[in-house]
């Protein structure tokens, strides 16, 4: 059996007094699509930063596909990309070379990561956008080269906060396609979202957070059952 | 050692500069050409020879530090500062480069850019002064060891900024003031006797007098006396930014 993408053991995060994240432990498999869900300030982007090194761990250990974040961060983070739900990209460059750049960070250039940038924005139709700074970009666009640059290095582990925040209904659904099939072709995927039915037409098993601790970890199937995924989840997290 | 993502920061830092060349390239080089002018040639002209040579010659090596030291904090502490604010430095936090690479990025980065910045300045010394460095390797040594400490000095108070204004709290209360009474107009052997004693304890004074020896092959101090407090000062700052980059200091929550 294959090691998990992320092996998640007694999870700790303190902000002084405050435990954003109580001892979580959960494991996603190689190739899921995995949905965390919660409420504002469960702590699921807090999770998600400890996952990436954005966080610093109180307690506990996370593993991804086997590497140690902390002991063994470097091996660690060439294994994920990240999505984050602000658009934080470089306002010094152009959006092509935002995704370059970025592959040089991953210690990565040359023609063929030249290729894979082109490749990814013709593939999110953001090609003639090439040569502009992301400030001149529309929402939608911004959103689409949120994900181009988590890919750009190829991780095997892709984390999506909130992917389609504030984009159209046409991109939503493309965004979509383009995930499942993302997934389909190997890649492990972890969704942070707010719009319920989204994570319940995408992954295969979702974890409930709520103040800080997983309240439910099943199959999508399984967890909602003959119900919505917004009754179970309102009836897991109403505070 | 992640050294093609080390390059890319390099290079990063660099695009941003010359994007903003107007801001942090062009002004410190017609400042200067401004101070030569008016002080070195104008007034200057009624000054005595200081250290040996005209006072536009003499002021040349001060000016060149003057921009070096200013050019170098206020880039990289804006980069890191605007990096936090915008959160664009989440792209280094998240990759697998490591606070000695990070901070070696800024460092490096801030060294190309003084070294430009001082070459352009010598040039037109050469030009409008004729005045050229006696010893190049003191010179670009200096050039490097001021460039560490104020690029790392940058990163320092990026990192502990919570808005711009805090980070031209350390230019406008010690950095320049220091600057100026370091020795960068006049050689601190025609200050009282206190006061050149005090001026002991600057490090302005230490840094100006080392890369003036370059020029004019002498200085107020020994030069093995002023590279030492350079050399310490630079290790001490380059010390503490990679603690505070290796901690995460206001990076990881």
């Amino acid at each position: 059996m294959s090691v998990p993408a992320i092996d998640i053991r007694g999870l700790v995060k303190r902000y002084g007094d405050f435990t954003a994240v109580d001892g979580i432990s959960l494991a996603v498999a190689q190739g899921e699509f995995f949905g965390l869900l919660g409420p504002n300030g469960a702590g699921k982007t807090t999770t998600i930063n400890s996952i990436v090194g954005l966080s610093t761990i109180a307690a506990g250990s996370i593993e991804l596909f086997g590497h140690d974040v902390v002991r063994d961060w470097r091996a660690a983070r060439v294994t994920v990309g990240l999505a984050p739900q602000e658009y934080n990209f470089d306002r010094y460059l152009n959006i092509r070379d935002v995704l370059i750049y970025q592959a040089g960070y991953y210690g990565l250039r040359g023609p063929a990561i030249q290729r894979r940038a082109d490749a990814l924005l013709e593939r999110f139709d953001l090609t003639s956008k090439a040569k502009q700074v992301y400030t001149r970009l529309s929402g939608g666009m911004k959103r689409r080269l949120t994900l181009a640059r988590a890919l750009i290095h190829e991780p095997r582990l892709l984390i999506l906060d909130e992917p389609t925040a504030g984009v159209d209904v046409e991109l939503r659904l493309e965004l979509w396609a383009f995930l499942k099939q993302l997934n389909a072709d190997g890649t492990t995927i972890v969704l942070t979202t707010h719009y319920l039915e989204e994570a319940e037409e995408l992954c295969n098993r979702i974890g409930i957070i709520e103040t800080g601790k997983i309240v439910a970890l099943e199959t999508t199937r399984k967890l909602i059952g003959d119900r919505s995924l917004q009754d179970v989840f309102l009836e897991l997290t109403r505070r | 050692m992640n050294w093609i993502g080390l390059q890319t920061l390099i290079k990063r830092e660099l695009v941003r500069t010359f994007a903003i060349i107007n801001q942090v390239i062009w002004p410190p080089v017609i400042t200067t050409l401004l101070y030569v002018f008016v002080f070195g040639l104008a007034l200057g002209s009624r000054i005595q020879n200081v250290q040996g040579v005209s006072y536009a010659q003499f002021l040349i090596p001060g000016l060149i530090m003057l921009q070096v030291i200013d050019g170098t904090y206020s880039e990289s502490s804006s980069s890191v500062f605007q990096g936090r604010f915008m959160l664009s430095i989440q792209e280094l936090l998240i990759s697998p480069l490591s606070a000695l690479e990070m901070v070696a990025g800024y460092v490096v980065a801030g060294i190309l850019r003084a070294l430009f910045i001082a070459v352009i300045i010598t040039a037109l010394g050469i030009v409008f002064v004729h005045t050229a460095p006696l010893n190049y390797g003191l010179y670009f040594l200096v050039i490097v060891l001021v460039a560490t400490l104020f690029s790392a000095l940058g990163i320092i108070f990026g990192l502990l900024a919570e808005k711009f204004d805090h980070i031209a709290t350390l230019t406008t209360f010690a950095i320049t003031p220091l600057v100026f009474v370091g020795g960068v107009f006049t050689s601190v052997a025609f200050l009282p006797p206190l006061v050149q004693k005090i001026s002991m304890f600057n490090p302005m004074f230490h840094m100006i007098d080392a890369f003036r020896f370059s020029y004019t092959g002498r200085g107020d101090v020994p030069l093995a006396l002023s590279l030492g407090v350079v050399m310490f000062l630079a290790f001490a700052a380059l010390g503490t930014a990679l603690v505070m980059m290796d901690r995460g200091f206001k990076l990881r929550t």
